[in-house]
C-alpha cells in the first residue's frame, strides 16, 4: 500500500524531485504544494479551491460540504496522513464552528488543513481515517458537536461523572463549580470478547509505583492477550481553555507544563507559532540554543526509556549506568538553564537566558566523556542474552498501522517509518544542520531500544555540531516586545519533533489575546499503538511493551 | 519424644526464626551493591516486620477464612518443615521427622494455601498470581521430586537427618555427584523463593508478578507473618543445600560448643550463599513466563544425570 501511495505522489512531482527513502526537500515547495492541492481538488471535486497560505508552511483549504466529503474520502489512497483534527468556534468571519482537518503528505514540507464549516451536527471520517476517532470524540466532548454516523460515540476526555451538556471549549462556557453526576446512567462500555476461557483483567486507573492514571482492560485467554482497550483522561486540566483570553507571553508557561519531559519541545512549538503570527524573526544564536536544549531534552527522555525498559524486565544492575547518565544530563541541564527539566528557558522571540560559551564548552567536554561510556553500556546490553531474549520479538508494531494511526517518533522509526519532523518539516536550525535518521524495521521492543540508543548518539553529534558552529549575537529578537504588543489577528500551525514524536500546536490570536490554542502531542496518537502492539503477547510482557512505547498520560490529557 | 529432640526443636526453630530475616536483607544489600547503590541496612527486614506487626489488618469484604488462617498456617507448616533440616545439631528424631517425602508435601501445602489465599480476596492480580504459580508448579514439583530422589539415591537414605549425619562426617562431599545435585538444589531455592529469573521480588508491576501478586491483599500482622514464613522457607532451603555440599561444622550431637560452632558456621556459609544468590539475581534478566519451564528443566537434568551416573558408576 505504501508503494502505491508513493507512485501516485511521485507522478505529480517533477522528475528530479522523485521521492526516495532519504528524499530531498522539494526545491520550490511553495509552488508545488499549492499546485498539487489545487490539481487534486479540481480532479476530485471539479471545483477550484481557495487555497490560503498560512504563516508557517501550512495551507488552509476551505471546502464546501460536498467537496469536502468527496475529497477527504479519497485522501487515504493518495497517501495523506491525518495529523490533527480540531474545532474552532467563531473562526474569523465563519459562523458557528470550523473543523480543521490537518494532513501531511510524504514529500511535502508543508501541511494541508482542510476547513469544514459545521453546525451542531456533522459526519464522521473515522472509517477512512481511523485516527479521526479520538479527535471526533474530543470535539464532541469539548464543543457538543455530534458526529451522527460515528461508530464510536463514547465520551473521551469528559468521563460520565461530568454532567450532560457540559462542553467546556464553547465560548459561552463559564468557569464555575459543576455538579458531578453521582451514578451516571450512561456507562462506558468496553468491547466484550466472548468465548470459552476468555476473561477480562481490569488494570488501573490507580497503579502501583509513581505513574499517572490510565485504565487498561485486557481480554485474555490464559496469559495471551486477545484484546486490549485503554481508557485515559483521568486528569483533565483544561489547558486549551486555560490559554484562551490570555496574552501570548502568559501562555509560554502553560505550554511548558503540558508534559513534563516535553517542556522545551512544547515551549518551542508554541513560541514558533506566535512568532510567525507576530512576524518575529528569531536571531540565529537563539535558534542554535533552542536546538541544543531540544536535543538535550531528547537525550534525557530517551535515557529514561532505556533504563525503564531494562528495569521492567527485572535487571536493575544493567539499568544503573543509564540512570547515572540521565542524572548527569539533568545536571548539565541545570547548569545550562537553571532547571533540570529546562523550565523557563524558552521565551517568545528567542531564549530567556544567555548560555555562555564557557557553559557550552563544558557541555561539550561532558559529551566527549559520555559517548564512550554510553557506547560501552549499550554493548553490555547487547551482550546479555537473557535481556535480548526478553526484548526481541516482544510487542511488535506493524508498519501498516503507522499511517492510519499517525504514529510518529522513535516508535514509528523502529517499525520502518522514516518520518521525523526535523527532516520532513524542518524548522529552526535543523533546516541547515539536519539530524541523521535512525530506522529499524522489526518494530519490536528491541528495535525501539536500539532506535532510542542511536538517537541519543545522533543528538550528541548534533549538539556538538551546534556548539562548534554557534555564532555570537543577540538571544532575543529586538522587536519582540513591540511585535507581541501589536500582534495582528492571525493563526499559525507549528510542529516540532519532541522525544516522543510529532507535537503539533495551532495558535489563533484575536485582538492581541489567544482565542484558541490547540495542542496535539505525539502521545495522543501513539497511545493507540499499544492496543495493537500487545496483541498475541502475554500479560506479564505488557509493562515492558508499555514502557518501550513511552506514552505520556499528561501530554494526551490536556 | 526425648528431651534432646525437644531441645533441638526449640533451638533449631528459634535459630531459624531469628536469622531468616537477616538473609533477606543481605541479599537485598548484595543486589544494591551490584547496582552501585547503598541498599538497606542489614537489620532492615527486622524493622519492617516490627512495623508491619504494629499495623492493623484490613480484610477485603469478599474474603473468607482462608485469608485469615493462611498466614498462621503457612508459618506453622514451614516451622514444622524446619525441624527436618537440622542446623544447630543433629538430634535423635522421632520417626517421620526428616523424611524427604513429608518435607516435599509440607512445601506443597504451603504453596497450595498461598494460591488459595491469592484467589480468596477476588482481586484482579491475586488470581493471576495463583494461576501462574499452579501452572508452573506442575513443572517444578516433579523436578523437586527427582532432585530429592537423586539425593536419596546417592546417600542411600530418605531422611535428611541421616543424610546430614553422613555428609557431616566428611570434609569433602561424600560423592562426586553431590555438586551436580547442588546445582538442582540452587535452582530450587531460586524458584521456591520467587527470585529473578523466575519472579522479581522488587517489582511494583502487578501484571508481571507471581508470588507478590498473591500477597497483594495481605496487610499488617498477616503480611508480617507471610514475609517471615517466606524468609524461613528460604533459610530452610539454603540449609538443605549447605548441609549437603558444605556440611563442615554441623554438630552430630548436643554439646554447647558444638551448638555454638554449628550456628556460627551456618551463619558464615549461609551469608556466602546469600551473597551468591544476590549476585546471581543481579547477573540476569527475568525470564519470559513461558520460558521458565526450561529453567526448571536444568534442575531436572542435573538430578536425572546424577541418578544415571550413580546407577552406572
Amino acid at each position: 500500500m505504501m508503494n502505491s501511495n508513493k507512485n501516485t505522489v511521485s507522478s505529480l512531482i517533477p522528475a528530479g524531485l522523485q521521492l526516495r527513502e532519504d528524499y530531498q526537500i522539494p526545491v520550490n515547495s511553495t509552488l508545488l504544494a499549492t499546485q498539487y492541492a489545487t490539481d487534486l481538488i479540481v480532479n476530485i471535486a471539479g471545483k477550484k479551491p481557495q487555497i490560503r497560505r498560512g504563516k508557517n508552511n501550512e495551507y488552509y483549504i476551505p471546502l464546501g460540504e460536498e467537496e469536502f466529503l468527496k475529497t477527504v474520502l479519497s485522501l487515504p489512497e493518495k497517501g495523506f496522513v491525518l495529523i490533527s483534527l480540531f474545532c474552532v468556534q467563531d473562526f474569523e468571519e465563519s459562523p458557528d464552528f470550523t473543523l480543521f482537518y490537518v494532513f501531511r503528505l510524504n514529500g511535502f514540507t508543508d501541511v494541508f488543513a482542510f476547513m469544514r464549516c459545521v453546525r451542531m451536527e456533522t459526519t464522521s471520517i473515522a472509517t477512512v481515517f481511523p485516527s479521526a476517532c479520538w479527535y471526533e470524540r474530543e470535539v464532541r466532548d469539548g464543543f457538543g458537536i455530534e458526529f451522527t454516523d460515528a461508530f464510536d460515540k463514547r465520551r473521551l476526555f469528559l468521563h460520565e461523572a461530568y454532567p450532560e451538556g457540559f462542553h467546556p471549549l464553547l465560548k459561552s462556557f463559564k468557569n464555575e463549580k459543576i455538579q458531578s453526576v453521582e451514578n451516571p446512567e450512561e456507562a462506558y462500555t468496553f468491547k466484550q470478547v466472548e468465548g470459552e476461557g476468555v476473561y477480562q483483567i481490569p488494570v488501573g486507573p490507580v497503579h502501583a509505583g509513581i505513574i499517572e492514571p490510565g485504565h487498561f482492560r485486557f481480554s485474555a485467554i490464559g496469559e495471551h492477550i486477545f484484546n486490549l482497550e485503554i481508557r485515559l483522561f483521568y486528569k483533565h486540566r483544561g489547558i486549551e481553555k486555560l490559554a484562551e483570553g490570555k496574552s501570548p507571553s502568559a501562555c509560554v508557561p502553560i505550554a511548558e507544563v503540558i508534559s513534563g519531559d516535553e517542556t522545551v519541545a512544547n515551549a518551542v512549538a508554541f513560541c514558533t507559532a506566535v512568532e510567525k503570527i507576530a512576524g518575529i524573526e528569531i536571531p540565529t544564536r537563539a535558534s542554535y540554543l533552542r536546538a541544543i536544549l531540544l536535543e538535550m531534552e531528547r537525550i534525557y527522555s530517551h535515557m529514561s526509556d532505556l533504563s525503564g525498559m531494562i528495569t521492567d524486565i527485572g535487571f536493575p544492575t544493567m539499568t544503573t549506568p543509564f540512570l547515572i547518565f540521565r542524572e548527569n544530563i539533568f545536571r548539565q541541564n541545570e547548569f545550562l538553564t537553571g532547571s533540570r527539566f529546562m523550565r523557563n528557558a524558552i521565551d517568545l522571540g528567542g531564549v530567556k537566558k544567555e548560555i555562555s560559551g564557557e557553559a557550552l564548552s563544558k557541555l561539550n567536554l561532558y559529551l566527549k566523556i559520555f559517548v564512550p561510556q554510553f557506547e560501552s553500556a549499550i554493548t553490555a546490553v547487547h551482550a546479555s542474552s537473557s535481556l535480548i531474549d526478553r526484548f526481541s520479538t516482544t510487542g511488535i508494531l506493524k508498519k501498516k498501522l503507522i499511517a492510519p494511526l499517525n504514529l510518529t517518533g522513535p516508535i514509528a522509526r523502529a517499525a520502518g517509518a522514516s518520518y521525523d519532523v526535523r527532516l520532513d518539516h524542518p524548522y529552526g536550525i535543523y533546516k541547515d544542520i539536519p539530524p541523521e535518521r535512525s530506522i529499524k524495521t522489526a518494530g519490536d521492543v528491541l528495535s525501539r531500544f536500539e532506535v532510542k540508543a542511536e538517537e541519543i548518539l545522533n543528538s550528541v553529534t548534533l549538539i556538538q555540531k551546534f556548539i562548534a558552529l554557534i555564532p555570537k549575537g543577540a538571544i532575543t529578537a529586538e522587536n519582540t516586545g513591540f511585535a507581541i504588543l501589536n500582534i495582528p489577528n492571525g493563526y499559525a500551525l507549528s510542529m516540532v519533533e519532541a522525544a516522543r514524536g510529532q507535537n503539533l500546536h495551532w495558535v489563533y490570536v484575536r485582538n492581541g489575546l489567544i482565542d484558541r490554542y490547540k495542542v496535539r502531542t505525539a502521545s495522543f496518537c501513539n497511545w493507540q499503538a499499544i492496543e495493537h502492539a500487545v496483541l498475541g503477547n502475554i500479560v506479564p510482557d505488557f509493562p515492558l511493551i508499555n514502557k518501550s512505547l513511552n506514552l505520556s498520560y499528561a501530554g494526551t490529557d490536556l | 519424644m526425648n528431651a534432646s529432640f525437644l531441645l533441638f526443636a526449640l533451638l533449631n526453630t528459634g535459630f531459624i526464626l531469628l536469622v531468616s530475616p537477616f538473609f533477606m536483607s543481605l541479599i537485598k544489600k548484595v543486589k544494591a551493591s551490584a547496582q552501585g547503590r547503598k541498599g538497606p541496612r542489614l537489620l532492615q527486614s527486622y524493622f519492617d516486620l516490627r512495623k508491619l506487626l504494629q499495623k492493623e489488618v484490613v480484610y477485603s469484604p469478599n474474603s473468607s477464612g482462608i485469608m485469615r488462617i493462611t498466614p498462621y498456617l503457612n508459618l506453622a507448616v514451614l516451622l514444622l518443615a524446619s525441624l527436618f533440616v537440622p542446623i544447630v545439631f543433629i538430634p535423635d528424631a522421632p520417626a517421620g521427622i526428616g523424611n524427604i517425602i513429608v518435607f516435599l508435601y509440607l512445601l506443597a501445602i504451603e504453596r497450595f494455601f498461598m494460591a488459595l489465599c491469592g484467589l480468596d480476596a477476588g482481586s484482579t492480580f491475586g488470581g493471576m498470581g495463583s494461576s501462574r504459580l499452579m501452572s508452573l508448579s506442575a513443572v517444578i514439583e516433579p523436578t523437586m521430586v527427582i532432585a530429592f530422589a537423586a539425593l536419596a539415591y546417592v546417600l542411600r537414605t530418605m531422611n535428611f537427618h541421616e543424610m546430614f549425619a553422613i555428609t557431616a562426617g566428611s570434609t569433602i562431599p561424600e560423592s562426586p555427584t553431590l555438586p551436580l545435585i547442588s546445582i538442582s538444589l540452587f535452582i530450587i531455592i531460586i524458584v521456591e523463593t520467587g527470585r529473578i529469573p523466575v519472579d522479581n521480588p522488587a517489582t511494583h508491576l502487578e501484571l508481571t508478578m507471581m508470588n507478590e501478586a498473591m500477597i497483594l491483599e495481605q496487610s499488617g500482622k498477616n503480611l508480617a507473618l507471610i514475609e517471615l514464613a517466606h524468609a524461613v522457607k528460604q533459610t530452610i532451603l539454603m540449609a538443605v543445600l549447605i548441609n549437603i555440599l558444605a556440611p563442615w561444622g554441623l554438630a552430630t550431637e548436643l554439646t554447647l560448643a558444638g551448638f555454638v560452632v554449628s550456628c556460627l558456621y551456618f551463619l558464615v556459609k549461609a551469608s556466602l550463599l546469600a551473597g551468591i544468590i544476590g549476585l546471581f539475581e543481579s547477573s540476569i534478566a527475568k525470564m519470559r513466563l513461558f520460558r521458565l519451564p526450561s529453567f526448571y528443566m536444568m534442575a531436572f537434568f542435573f538430578s536425572a544425570l546424577t541418578i544415571l551416573m550413580e546407577v552406572f558408576a
